[in-house]
């Protein structure tokens, strides 16, 4: 009777207790892994087999409470509700046993079988404490498995614990609880009886050094300090080596040297019509970078190779055949080709900024830092009607700004979801157009770019505080736990890295193929210049930018870093078209964008086609007003 | 957009056509109050258009309780001192429940780490960061070491 009726398993628990490390070590499905609380928001599900039996397991967000009162602790309660005669896993933190039995109680009065893990087993023990297992399998009545999951330890004793499962005793709570709180009271005045029997703590005298890097993380002065150097390191692997060294190394080296000719050359071998494509001198020079002005360089060479520019042969005349060659010579190679333009900006400029930059954030993220950056940025984010929990989705904002509006699920309420959202999409530059405004910066003077900085960072703070004023709701209380200190796993994070490129480069691959080819499309037809010439007065006159400048912003609509690589078009070279103040103008402007199509296509799943038109409808004119006001009233600045 | 209302007796969040009585009441479409589907507590919507210039000039009062000896706010603690709490403070129950599952209830021993940035009091293993306002009203009694 025992086995047959288990073909489901529902893995439960507090947040952040390694509920989906312990997935993939029964299932061998990777999930999304990572030191904070909330990173799984929809549940998972895969087959496993125990002892010969296939068996459904499911991994669900964390809770710490059965009452469903945020989204993702709904969709927990909700797989409850539904799987009726599933097996519960709960999956505690042997640390915190005192909170994962409150939770056990509760579960107890779903009345199902269960089988109660007790996690991070070694860490418990590193902080000097005790659990005894068997005395804690009599008085809840069910199995007790230790398990120290990273290290795929205890999962054979938890798969052969899996059949013993059964219901824990009831009747825990003497009366029907008033609400949901007193009955809480009452049930940690029982888990504290129960922890008096089974758990010891021995605090060893001096606090080990993880301990301590934790306090330090989250002091105000020594927090400055740590706020600063994660701020640097990450601009030094994403800012200097993925945008600089990778970049060069990829666009250069491998695309402009060898992939475009050789390309070009397929090409025009396959479909001829007489033309002569131009001979280019391109130097690359790859270096460890040091700071933004000073690089070690390892290699430098130049090599001559034929780029997508060509001249028809004077006196050709092109048959039909032939300009059907020629229209899909460029389609593939031209200057709007989707190998010369799509591929390479998505595989050599976009790839390896945004590959440094989830490598990084994993690493970040599993140290268990970014709780503690939510409690220094806690009170600066309730100036924007926001907590310190916006933290995650802002930073990874910087990744991917789709996929961080996909994160603000984590928040409590609706009102911090929407303003996180607008703030993603109106002043968080995601990696792909930080890699092109970067490389702008290069065009300013320090100041300028400081300056940049200082008004995207005003832009936030400013629209955070109306959104925050203007639109009705509450933000939720501030109530983080912050999980302990630990030293990241490559493999993890290596792991976490390529899952968020693979669904990245899913989604954006195609938007860059189409879209390039759209612009072909409009650049061949000239309708291109005829909307461009519709949108000019705006342009030249409100924004003070040359004519030409009018496709950047066109193009913006679909993706703002589109937009921001023809203004790069423009603004660097031997004979610039834009001056350093009109390349300023351009940047925030572009900069202000929403990021791309797929952006609000995500913003309207979550909140809904009305709220994604209502965004979009405020920032682009917001966008525009704020570089006409440069325009106009910042000619003096230095810049 | 579905209009969104916030219970003020419990804190629940929910969507005003989930709040639709049964057929059939008497007072039918003349009765502008709606029920929150968690608790069923009544009230009337607020109204949009003071509510938005309220929000954005409007001031919210504090209230300062006097208090017997001994007992302190938590914002008294001093770094690294160990208080038994007395009272999570005005009756609110949605946040008592959020701190409580934590551990952090009447009668729980803590320690206080830090206030500033934000305050953070370790209960039991568990860390826990909360708002600095949330501490003012948790009052607390000091354990001698």
């Amino acid at each position: 009777m025992v086995s047959r009726t288990r073909r489901t398993a529902v893995l439960v628990g507090n947040p952040n207790v390694g509920k989906s490390v312990l997935f993939k070590n029964l299932t061998d499905r990777y999930v999304t892994v990572s030191n904070y609380p909330g990173t799984t928001v929809e549940i998972v599900q895969a087959k496993a087999r125990f002892n010969g039996h296939e068996v459904t397991v499911i991994d669900t967000p964390g809770i710490n409470d059965l009452a469903a009162r945020s989204e993702d602790a709904r969709v927990t309660h909700d797989v409850l509700t539904q799987q009726e005669d599933a097996t519960l896993v709960q999956v505690a933190d042997a640390k915190n046993l005192r909170r994962a039995l409150l939770l056990t109680l509760q579960l107890a009065e779903l009345k199902r079988p269960t089988v109660l893990v007790l996690n991070m087993f070694d860490e418990l023990q590193e902080r000097g404490g005790k659990i005894d297992t068997e005395k804690l399998t009599e008085i809840l009545g069910v199995p007790v498995v230790t398990t120290v999951a990273p290290r795929n330890e205890g999962t054979d004793e938890l798969i052969a614990k899996f059949a013993e499962a059964r219901p824990p005793h009831e009747s825990w709570l003497a009366a029907e609880p008033a609400d949901e709180y007193r009955g809480n009271r009452a049930r940690l005045a029982q888990v504290n009886d129960i922890l008096a029997e089974t758990y010891t703590m021995s605090q060893p005298s001096r606090p080990s050094l993880r301990v301590r890097l934790g306090f330090w993380a989250m002091h105000p002065v020594k927090g400055l300090g740590f706020l600063a150097f994660a701020v640097l390191a990450v601009f030094w692997v994403v800012g200097l080596f993925g945008a600089g060294t990778m970049v060069d190394l990829l666009d250069v080296g491998v695309f402009r040297h060898r992939v475009t000719p050789a390309a070009i050359g397929v090409v025009d071998a396959v479909l001829p019509f007489p033309h002569v494509h131009d001979v280019e001198t391109i130097p690359i020079s790859v270096g460890l970078p040091l700071s933004p002005v000073h690089e070690l360089g390892i290699v430098t060479l130049e090599r001559n190779v034929i780029v997508p520019m060509y001249t028809v042969t004077a006196g050709a005349n092109l048959s039909p055949l032939q300009q059907v060659f020629r229209f899909v010579h460029d389609l593939l190679v031209g200057e709007y080709g989707t190998v010369t333009m799509a591929l390479s900006y998505a595989l050599a400029i976009v790839l390896p900024i945004v590959t440094t930059f989830f490598f990084i954030f994993g690493i970040l993220e599993d140290s268990g830092y970014f709780s503690r950056m939510a409690i220094m940025m806690n009170r600066v984010f309730r100036l924007m009607g926001l907590n310190g929990k916006a933290v995650l989705p802002m930073i990874l904002g910087l990744g991917c700004d789709t996929m961080a509006t996909m994160t603000t699920r984590i928040l409590d309420t609706r009102k911090e979801r929407i303003i996180t959202t607008m703030l993603l999409a109106l002043a968080i530059p995601c990696s792909a157009q930080l890699g092109v405004l970067l490389a702008l910066m290069a065009a300013l003077s320090p100041f300028g770019a400081v300056l940049w900085i200082g008004i995207v960072v005003g832009v936030i703070l400013m629209v955070g505080w109306l959104t925050s004023r203007l639109f009705p709701g509450e933000t939720s209380e501030f109530i983080l736990e912050i999980p302990p200190i630990r030293l990241p796993r490559l493999g993890n994070v290596m792991a976490k890295t390529l899952g968020r490129l693979n669904w990245y480069l899913k989604e954006v691959i195609p938007i860059f193929v189409v879209g390039t080819a759209v612009l072909f499309l409009l650049d061949t037809t000239h309708l291109l210049e005829g909307i461009a010439r519709l949108g000019e007065p705006l342009v030249t006159g409100w924004l003070g930018l040359p004519g030409e400048t009018t496709n950047a912003f066109l193009v913006g609509f679909m993706r703002r870093d589109f937009g921001a690589v023809y203004i790069l078009d423009a603004a660097i070279g031997p004979n610039p078209l834009l001056t350093p103040h009109q390349i300023f103008v351009a940047m925030v402007t572009i900069t202000l964008f929403m990021p791309c199509f797929a952006n609000f296509l995500m913003i309207a799943k979550e909140h809904g086609l009305r709220v994604a038109w209502s965004m979009a409808g405020f920032i682009f004119p917001f966008a525009f007003l704020v570089g006409g006001a440069l325009n106009h009233f910042g000619k003096w600045l230095p810049i | 957009m579905a209009a969104y209302l916030r219970c003020p007796l419990c804190g629940f969040e929910f969507e005003r056509v989930d709040t639709l009585c049964a057929h059939g009441c008497p007072l039918g479409g003349s009765c502008n109050f709606v029920r929150c589907p968690s608790c069923q507590y009544e009230f009337p919507p607020e109204l949009r258009k003071i509510s938005w210039l309220t929000r954005l000039f409007g001031k919210t009062a504090v209230e300062q309780p006097l208090l017997p000896e001994e007992i302190r706010p938590l914002k008294e603690l001093k770094r690294g001192e160990r208080a038994r709490v007395v009272c999570l403070g005005r009756d609110n129950g949605s946040r008592h429940n959020s701190l409580a599952v934590f551990g952090l209830t009447p009668e729980a021993e803590i320690t206080l780490i830090q206030h500033i940035p934000s305050c953070v009091v370790q209960v039991g293993e568990t860390e826990l960061a909360i708002d600095p306002e949330i501490a003012d009203e948790i009052l607390v009694e000091p354990l001698d070491a």
